[in-house]
């Protein structure tokens, strides 16, 4: 196979680069951006998909998320995080907003709750591609037990707010809170995240 | 004796997670903001929640559909060139509360809008859409609760494929949805025609 661009998950060690690139966003440089738009736009529609399934619509979320990063990489600061970070922030919280809108149009629409749910997840190694970055994250989950993998890639991936984790699983809300938390801290030690 | 403040403060701190996976709606979400502003812990473990987030994130990536990207700089073009030229639309795009919705439309191309409440204005441009005979414009509606009212005429792009220059138009009401129709030259005061795209304004 002949790659078209650098393997997406690979994009990590120049870090760096980014902050630098989006710092110059941040004043205007459309030939930072377009440089950003390489990096970053694999990992914004693949999460983006990831959570609403919908190509269309996908594609519709992401060209709204990476119009917000152009517009608003002036606000980015490096003191406070990553750029990498700061825009795949801005990528699910756009897709999450998407689909908990559905949702409640979907109810309003009188459908019966239980369809008002999104639909269930495949299993992460499925979608996930073949790169070192997504087999370190799969290595890292597999390390979790699993109701806090669940709970976590319902969370993230599917979009769930937490009590519709709760009622997926069928499981207290307090219990789905504290094993999102332990399972976030596990994930963050198990990857070695820099923060 | 003193209450025990404990168990409350250990509930609130367990919301970090949920915070960081974006899962907390509505008055919980408030509520952790809130603890968030004064707790000394809890914005570095939301910062390492947050990046943890986003390698699950990175490790999702996929190839995007190779027209992403001209759509994409293409709105960027616009949008820079609006902001170096007119004060006004400048001024709309930096506010703090402009949203961005985007969407394809039903005749072709994609149509962008930049809203503001504080402005109660949106900024308008479009990548690709048809050319219209003479006889034609394109009208930007603002779609309430009491029906569609005008919100001015599409400029031409400067040829097929090209971007619109930016529209600013004002009189954007809360709960409006912005939507295009294609409509005799002059325009229309009320459509005359089925919307080739509606832009859901969250």
């Amino acid at each position: 196979m002949e790659p078209i661009r650098p393997d997406p998950g690979a994009a990590e060690p120049d870090d760096a680069d980014l902050n630098v690139l989006l710092t110059r966003v941040g004043r205007g440089d459309q030939a930072a951006f377009e440089a950003v738009y390489d990096r970053v736009a694999p990992p914004v529609y693949g999460l983006i998909r990831r959570v609403l399934r919908d190509a269309a619509q996908s594609e519709e979320v992401s060209q709204e998320t990476l119009l917000e990063v152009w517009r608003t990489a002036a606000r980015f600061d490096p003191a406070r995080g990553s750029a990498v970070t700061w825009v795949m922030t801005i990528a699910h919280r756009r897709a999450v907003d998407r689909v908990r809108s559905e949702t409640a149009a979907a109810q309003r629409e009188n459908r019966v709750a239980a369809e008002a749910v999104p639909a269930a997840p495949d299993e992460v190694a499925e979608t996930v591609e073949a790169s070192l970055e997504a087999e370190r994250v799969r290595r890292c989950l597999d390390g979790l037990t699993d109701l806090q993998r669940e709970s976590i890639t319902l969370a993230y991936y599917s979009g769930y707010s937490y009590p519709q984790v709760a009622s997926a699983l069928g499981v207290a809300l307090g219990t789905i809170k504290t094993r999102i938390r332990d399972g976030l801290k596990r994930l963050r030690d198990c990857l070695g995240v820099a923060w | 004796m003193r209450i025990p403040r404990l168990p409350l403060r250990r509930a609130i701190h367990d919301l970090a997670g949920a915070y960081a996976l974006d899962a907390l709606d509505g008055a919980e979400l408030a509520r952790f903001e809130r603890h968030l502003a004064t707790c000394r812990t809890c914005p570095d473990e939301v910062r390492g929640f947050t990046a943890t987030a986003a390698a699950l994130g990175l490790a999702a990536a996929a190839t995007p559909p190779p027209s992403l990207k001209g759509r994409v700089l293409a709105d960027v073009a616009v949008l820079a060139g609006a902001r170096a030229v007119d004060a006004e639309i400048a001024a709309l795009l930096t506010e703090p509360d402009a949203r961005v919705a985007s969407a394809a439309t039903a005749a072709g191309g994609s149509a962008t809008v930049v809203a503001s409440s504080r402005a109660a204005a949106v900024v308008f441009t479009s990548v690709g859409l048809p050319e219209l005979p003479p006889a034609s414009v394109y009208e930007l509606w603002f779609i309430g609760t009491g029906g569609a009212r005008p919100a001015g005429l599409v400029p031409a792009a400067s040829g097929a494929g090209a971007a619109t220059p930016p529209l600013r138009a004002p009189g954007l009401e809360p709960g409006d949805a912005v939507g295009v129709t294609v409509e005799p030259a002059g325009g229309s005061a009320a459509p005359t025609t089925t919307p080739i795209v509606v832009l859901a304004l969250r």
